[in-house]
């Protein structure tokens, strides 16, 4: 009944035998003990299970494991490099940008596929970037001081 | 102010940061113990009914299951918060001979993983009898209604009164008279992470439950007590939780089915409740009915109010009794009212139970408060300002009986908000500002929980090295207070915020604290940290006298790792060096410092409170009703501000949550059933809603709080619906007087008012 | 002026504050005492919400004031 699943996460190849109704959340956080991505709905409509696969943000609630096959995933673990916080992870923390922190992994996850993609993104488009993230505690506002400021330049990629 | 504070003042990285940006914060959702076991709870269908008989023999002979529990395997007690009043503990959470809301628990199973739990609730076979079900709480209250519980005739399960003055006489000296009705609606607390618990009943008898909570200590009460144990042996543990807001410090279905699953096969059991569940099956906020009656004089003074609250229960008392007792003081702030009459009902429902929602009545006596101050000033020919800064209270002021104001920066916070909209008060059409101002306390001074223990205590810990450990009982669940406190304590002991490590989550190594909500960690735990600290520092210090050798009359004080003589500074010695000094004098032993804080002699309600001025800018479409916001502006009075970037997430965080209460978030039900128990269907304020909000400061001191500190989060979510009711007023001249402002209400109000041809007051 | 509770002796300054005190206190010693008198605890709690002016309490305000015993001199 399992099938084959072969993909890398956080730059490392994974050979994985999953049951076909497996979603690719339960695969990060139960068999590769990736527990900074969250589950908090059943309607994928919160964002907090938000990874990034293949260069887009994806909701891996909503994603069968072996449709991720082959992919190349980045969680919120993988952000940082080398023991060094990624910019945006060092913003979030200057600017306050969490509080409880159950919401976090996604919306960073969310904040780095967009800064990938767009290095210039106007405040909509920002908005728009983590509107499938819903927060409960910030308010939002600094988590979009957070993602302008690596926007300007103010946090550079430490070697 | 903040030039003559070290570390206070100051925006901080708070201390639970970096984990949480990194995904290395472990939540109860991402515990897994060996040997554990995960459970599910089967929940009844109906709004009233008993329950005849419960047969489980199908889903105990599925693999893979462990155990069943049902009403019978409990020892009948029932638990609430409220402890001094027997009557007002009326919930078994598993329910034995009655169910009272859809969602109400009756069964729960520990199997070897999710699935197979959930499959095997499916063949718990129920038998009931349903009873006549009632959902709102004025019919609730006739005569003939189904009754829910044995002691509450009419339904009627808490009343309060407040009242000083003679209001009848006074109306009778008013030249303006108003009446009016308000409906406020219920709001899903909606945290991210949903209720949950892993207990582990150990052979030893002693239990250790880990739980996203509030109130480690409350659960452990509630807990020991449902299982008839000694307190002691229960042990509550809180990982980084994931959100509270008024729903997590009442003993819930998760940690009491888990503890009696784990009690029975010794083996830990995890039990995370469904989005669904959170959304049917947990407290909610308390949808109350309005009836106003105020009264004023031709000078502008705010003379006589009279408030009738019913609210709706739900079908447990839980903490709505004290929702009730708030909201009811609330109605007369921030005013000066020389004669008050409040009487408030809470009446029982088959509906989910409901509660504390931030703000714990404030935002609903302030919804049809400060929307009447706006009907009267406009039949006054008031500006709203204007006959708000007039009647407000002062410092030093007294509410008769009730509660004596010692800091007070509304005057300050009237002068900020007139400042930023200066010159914005002339608008195109459909758009309007509506201001609205609250008071809000820091804390409670009511011990109906009934501890034997100081309200907050604290612990402070020095090491060899001059690393602090810090142990509280106060929860943070994101609103900061572990590095709150760790900031106090690290500014009264003269140290940095990195030496500091705090322990705020085990009740087994931490003091007892009433838990984090009715905004008290700030305040309350604040001061008892600052004891702490200024008790460990005061052992340092003995010391340094004795080193230094300095004249009688100079002080030593400590301040970024030196013990200084603070009228010659440049004469110090190293903290460090003290320290190790003092840890030898002493034999050896670390330095422990002692404090705690248990309001006395305070009034009927709170220490001390928070004050602030709110004006909202909403543009209102006409075509469609739909309410959009354009700014929040909010000028507040915190007292000394602690962590200025924690104070403004705050402001942001609870002008988001408000708004959304007054204006999208709701629950409908269908007798009894809530029709959007999915995030898909309960509409929340996203980032692409989120208006500009600013968050303005004003400066005051409060000589009850830690360096002058008060609240700041709660009193903040106080004020918007009702200002954003006056701005829809003062865009399309209706006005809403039912919680949440929807387009569809806009509209009818719109239409209403075109047939009748006149403006709507 | 004042009167005492028939059945705390807590005192209250006047007859509809007394009222309100047995009113709220809700016990079923306060109770038993209002409803021996002819009246329905309830009921009157019930009603005394359907209106301003604290009408269906004065009731009893007449009922205590006439109560020999409970009137404290100053």
């Amino acid at each position: 009944m399992r099938k084959e699943l072969r993909l890398t996460v956080n730059g490392q190849p994974y050979e994985l035998y999953v049951k076909p109704k497996t979603l690719l959340v339960e695969v990060l956080r139960n068999n590769l003990g990736l527990t900074g991505t969250k589950r908090s709905c059943e309607s994928s409509s919160c964002g907090v299970c938000t990874v990034i696969l293949n260069g887009m943000a994806v909701k891996s609630c909503s994603i069968l494991a072996l449709q991720a096959d082959g992919a190349e995933i980045t969680t919120v673990e993988g952000l940082a490099n080398d023991g060094k916080l990624h910019p945006l992870q060092r913003a979030f923390l200057d600017y306050g940008a969490y509080q409880c922190g159950f919401c976090t992994a996604g919306m960073l996850t969310s904040a780095k596929a967009l800064l990938d993609e767009n290095t210039k993104p106007t405040e909509e488009q920002i908005r728009e970037a983590i509107d499938g993230n819903i927060c409960r505690c910030t308010g939002y506002n600094s988590i979009i001081r957070a993602m302008t400021a690596v926007m300007n330049g103010e946090y550079k990629e430490e070697k | 102010m903040s030039d003559q504070y070290a570390v206070i003042g100051k925006s901080h990285i708070k201390v639970d940061g970096h984990a949480k940006v990194t995904g290395s914060a472990k939540y109860t959702f991402d515990m897994v113990l060996p040997n554990m076991l995960y459970g599910k709870i089967l929940r009844s269908p109906h709004p009233h009914a008993k329950i005849l008989k419960i047969d489980t023999s199908l889903a105990e002979k599925m693999i893979g299951v462990k155990a069943i529990v049902t009403g019978k395997d409990t020892l009948g007690h029932k638990n609430g918060p409220w402890r001094r009043f027997p009557e007002l503990c009326d919930e078994e959470i598993l329910c034995r001979e009655k169910v009272r809301y859809i969602g109400d628990p009756v069964a729960a199973v520990a199997a070897v993983d999710e699935d197979t739990a959930e499959a095997a609730i499916d063949l718990i076979d129920v038998e009931y009898e349903l009873l006549q079900a009632v959902f709102d709480p004025l019919e609730a209250m006739k005569e003939g209604a189904p009754k829910l519980h044995e002691h509450a005739e009419r339904n009627i399960n808490v009343t309060r009164r407040i009242e000083w003055g003679d209001v009848n006489e006074a109306f009778e000296k008013c030249d303006y008279i108003l009446e009016d009705q308000f409906h406020t609606s219920s709001q899903a607390h909606l945290c991210m992470e949903t209720h949950g618990a892993i207990a582990d009943f150990g052979y030893d008898g002693k239990l250790t439950v880990w739980t996203s909570t509030q109130s480690n200590y409350y659960i452990q009460v509630l807990l020991a007590g449902m299982l008839g144990m000694r307190e002691g042996d229960v042990r509550v543990i809180k990982p980084p939780s994931g959100g509270g807001f008024g729903s997590k410090f009442e003993l819930d279905s998760a940690q009491f089915c888990s503890a009696l699953l784990s009690q029975k096969l010794r083996r830990p059991v995890k039990i995370i409740l469904t989005r669904e569940e959170e959304f049917t099956a947990t407290k909610r906020k308390t949808p109350m009915y309005y009836y106003v009656k105020v009264g004023a004089q031709k000078n502008g003074t705010l003379l006589a109010k009279e408030v009738r609250v019913v609210t709706e229960g739900g079908a447990y008392t839980a903490m709505g009794s004290t929702a009730l007792y708030l909201t009811g003081f609330y109605s007369c702030m921030p005013y000066k009212w020389a004669h008050y009459r409040y009487d408030g009902y809470r009446v029982y429902t088959n509906t989910a139970p409901t509660s504390a929602l931030r703000g714990f009545g404030a935002p609903q006596a302030y919804f049809a408060g400060e929307s009447m101050i706006d009907m009267l000033a406009a039949e006054m020919k008031m500006d709203s300002i204007e006959i708000r800064r007039k009647n407000a209270v002062t410092p030093h002021y007294e509410v008769p009986g009730q509660a004596y104001i010692q800091s007070c920066g509304l005057n300050e916070c009237y002068d900020a908000i007139e400042k930023y909209m200066k010159g914005r008060w002339k608008l195109p059409p459909n758009r309007g500002i509506g201001i609205g101002n609250y008071a809000f306390m820091s804390g409670g001074i009511f011990n109906w929980f009934n501890t034997p223990y100081a309200f907050s205590a604290a612990m402070v810990k020095i090491n060899i090295d001059g690393k602090v450990d810090l142990f509280t009982g106060a929860c943070d669940t994101g609103q900061g207070s572990d590095t709150t406190l760790a900031m106090i304590c690290a500014e009264e002991l003269g140290v940095h915020l990195e030496d500091i490590r705090v322990h705020a989550e085990d009740t087994d190594l931490g003091p007892a604290d009433l838990g984090s909500w009715g905004s008290r960690e700030t305040l309350m735990n604040g001061n008892a940290v600052k004891m702490a600290a200024a008790d460990a520092k005061r052992q340092l210090l003995e010391f340094a006298y004795a080193k230094m050798k300095p004249n009688v009359v100079y002080d030593l004080d400590i301040k970024d790792h030196k013990i200084y003589m603070v009228d010659r500074p440049e004469r110090y010695v190293s903290y460090f060096d003290i320290v190790s000094d003092v840890i030898r004098a002493k034999e050896g032993q670390t330095i422990i410092g002692r404090g705690h804080y248990t309001p006395h002699r305070k009034g009927m309600v709170s220490p001390a409170w928070s004050f602030g001025v709110q004006a909202v800018e909403v543009e209102v479409d006409p075509e469609t009703g739909k309410v959009k916001l354009i700014e929040i502006v909010t000028a507040h009075d915190c007292g000394q501000v602690i962590n200025p970037i924690g104070v403004l997430g705050q402001v942001e965080g609870a002008t988001m949550l408000a708004a959304g209460g007054a204006f999208c978030e709701d629950q409908p039900m269908d007798n009894g059933k809530i029709l959007n128990p999915s995030i898909g269907d309960y509409k929340v304020l996203r980032s692409v809603d989120m208006p500009k909000t600013v968050g303005i400061e004003v400066d005051t001191y409060e000589p009850e709080g830690p360096f002058g500190a008060k609240e700041a989060g709660e009193g903040l979510t106080s004020s918007t619906a009702g200002a954003m009711a006056n701005a829809v007023y003062n865009a399309v001249s209706v006005r809403i007087r039912d919680l949440p402002i929807t387009p569809g209400k806009v509209l009818k109000a719109l239409k209403e008012k075109k047939e009748k041809g006149k403006k709507e007051k | 002026m004042g009167y005492h509770c028939p059945v705390c002796n807590k005192v209250s300054r006047t007859s509809a504050d007394l009222v309100r005190h047995m009113m709220g206190r809700g016990d079923n010693v306060h109770r038993d005492w209002i409803n021996a008198k002819g009246f329905k605890y309830a009921e009157l709690l019930a009603s005394q919400f359907q209106s301003f002016g604290s009408e269906e309490y004065k009731r009893l305000a007449e009922v205590l004031e006439n109560e020999p015993n409970l009137k404290v001199d100053d």
